[in-house]
């Protein structure tokens, strides 16, 4: 996917308090059953935000979902999109104005590629030339050069592939809101890896209000804003960012559910550049062993080439390096790998900014200022 | 052989002729069924187009039924039941399509229902989600991805239709039939084998024929992206 804009997605920066979709009251109890699907719930999703529903099978996530568009009828309370009250209007021009997009993709076989993507403006009444240079922008988008790829059928692409075409078809319309079923569930781990990253690329670009289901916690704690844990019974349990997930689950059940990994997994939510990171002199930048400060040999464009000094290390370990747009998780990763009990931090030049030792992660990491991801 | 090609060449114009009739019997019949069942079906397996009142359940059920009833239908023996339409609506052809009708509707309306049932959950979820109401579900994503099937069913519909049209013989009914019945009530007659021999080669043509139409048709109809 192409480089990411400048302006930073509303929900992170401008209003993230306006709520783009909410939930009032709403619960859904099937016919001749006698406890309800999903309990009274209240959700609101910021706008711009990408909120993960996330839970066991048969909690009431994938019900949710499918309430916002009315796929499934609630059976109390009020969906409310962008201020304006949907319970009751047509539910087909609502869905023209939200994005759909679920796990099986569901492709129509019959159509190609365009003609795919162009399935809602057509609907919507989008003239010729519109939907032919909608269709291309959405191609190129999603990473699939159009003039390869607009012209095929479903079955000649890959499950990755028709996944993206399954994104710029959500797309299409330009909605300002997108319901997403684990749409990246049924795709192998290494493609998927791919498609959530650049999934988040383009998310900086798009800037939609995202609701994602899924049931894996390590997507929903890498892609999402926030997350809403349900529980048996169709219950919300807790709804908050990730970190205040795994860091302080609002019950047992909760708890249980982040498990056992939650303090390896809040690692990855760490990013370097919030760290107070221990300074490194760099050789012949000044007088001696700096201060007590461990030093770096640097080449001439100043990258670090190897540890000259570390203080309470007799042999200095092998270098190893970590970018500062990384998380912990990043930089525990090289350390493990490079057996080594310290990290270089550098920065997009390569140039050195600081040194994390491995003694300070099971200590205190000490964080600058609010988290800003 | 030798007598056969004379046969031929002294009653080529009833021949061309009752080929003719058999080619538009068939095809008149197979299509009326193959609109009655293909009507019938993408009524029942569309919501809006059916009574509020009819659940789910009640258009399953109401396609179950038609399904048992034409194949009840098509057990009937035909000289039976073009015996029972000649009381009703006398000799000739509006007597031979009703009877060949009857014995279509099965094939199509069988295959109608399974292509019509076959298109993949996933693939009518997604058209929901974006907002095609029943019908547009139906024409747009169903009906096309349905096609190839349906068209296999009215293929059936048509081998067997030539074949059941020889007995419309019996109400006096156009086509290859009337050599067939003639020649059998005189067997060992002058001429005889040749009648027989005439008509069963006339059926053979005829399906032949269609044979081509279809290859040429479903080429034509079939969607790129699910052609195999």
């Amino acid at each position: 996917m192409s480089e990411p804009t400048e302006s930073p997605p509303a929900g992170r920066s401008g209003q993230p308090d306006r709520p783009m979709i909410a939930l009032e009251g709403v619960s859904k109890t099937y016919p001749k059953q006698q406890r309800p699907a999903v309990a009274t719930l209240d959700l609101e999703v910021p706008e711009g935000a990408i909120v993960m529903l996330i839970g066991p099978s048969g909690c009431g996530k994938t019900t949710t979902l499918k309430m916002m568009n009315r796929l499934i009828e609630p059976t109390t309370g009020r969906i409310v999109l962008d201020g304006e009250d949907v319970t009751a209007v047509n539910a087909d021009q609502l869905r023209r104005r939200i994005g759909y997009v679920i796990q099986q993709v569901g492709l129509f076989p019959h159509l190609n590629v365009a003609d795919n993507v162009a399935v809602v403006p057509k609907m919507l009444g989008w003239d010729r030339n519109r939907i032919t240079a909608r269709v291309e922008e959405l191609l190129y988008l999603v990473g699939l050069e159009p003039k390869d790829f607009r012209d095929r059928y479903p079955r000649q692409l890959s499950g990755g592939q028709q996944q993206r075409v399954g994104v710029a078809r959500g797309l299409a319309a330009d909605p300002p809101v997108m319901l997403m079923d684990e749409p990246f569930g049924a795709i192998d781990p290494i493609t998927r890896d791919r498609l959530q990253d650049e999934f988040l690329v383009l998310q900086q670009q798009i800037a939609k209000t995202i609701c994602f289901v899924t049931h894996d916690l390590d997507e929903a704690v890498k892609l999402g804003d926030r997350i809403a844990v349900f529980g048996p019974g169709g219950q919300l349990r807790q709804y908050d960012t990730p970190d205040e997930v795994l860091t302080n689950p609002a019950d047992d059940y909760v708890a249980e559910f982040v498990g056992s990994g939650a303090a390896v997994r809040r690692l990855s939510l760490l990013e370097l550049s919030r760290l107070e990171l221990d300074q490194v002199a760099v050789a012949g930048g000044g007088p001696g062993p700096a201060n007590g400060h461990p030093v770096l040999v640097v080449d001439d464009s100043g990258r670090p080439t190897a540890w000259q000094h570390l203080p309470g290390l007799a042999e200095p370990p092998p270098l190893v390096t970590v970018p500062l747009s990384g998380t912990v998780y990043d930089a525990v990763d090289v350390m493990l790998d490079g057996r080594t009990p310290v990290v270089a931090v550098v920065d997009d030049d390569r140039q050195p900014r600081g040194l994390l030792r491995w003694d300070a992660l099971v200590g205190d990491l000490r964080t600058k200022g609010r988290r800003t991801r | 052989m030798q007598s056969l090609l004379e046969f031929l060449s002294n009653n080529w114009s009833e021949v061309q002729f009752a080929a003719q009739a058999h080619f538009l019997l068939v095809l008149y019949s197979v299509g009326i069924a193959s609109v009655i069942s293909i009507a019938a079906a993408m009524l029942l397996h569309t919501s809006q187009l059916t009574p509020r009142s009819w659940s789910r359940a009640v258009r399953a059920n109401s396609r179950e039924t038609l399904l048992l009833m034409s194949s009840a239908a098509l057990t009937i023996p035909s000289l039976a039941l073009f015996g029972l339409l000649q009381p009703l609506l006398g000799l000739g052809v509006v007597t031979s399509i009703v009877g060949l009708t009857i014995y279509g509707i099965y094939p199509v309306l069988r295959n109608t229902v399974a292509g019509l049932s076959a298109v993949e959950p996933a693939v009518l979820e997604a058209a929901r989600g974006m907002g095609m109401g029943p019908l547009r579900r139906m024409v747009r994503v169903q009906f096309p991805l349905a096609w190839p099937v349906i068209l296999s069913g009215v293929r059936v519909a048509v081998l067997i239709m030539i074949s059941i049209a020889v007995v419309a013989a019996i109400v006096d009914g156009p086509g290859f039939g009337q050599f067939l019945l003639d020649g059998l009530v005189r067997l060992g007659g002058a001429g005889s084998l040749e009648q027989v021999l005439t008509g069963t080669f006339g059926c053979l043509v005829v399906a032949a024929a269609y044979e081509v139409i279809f290859v040429l048709v479903r080429r034509v109809t079939t969607p790129r992206g699910i052609r195999v």
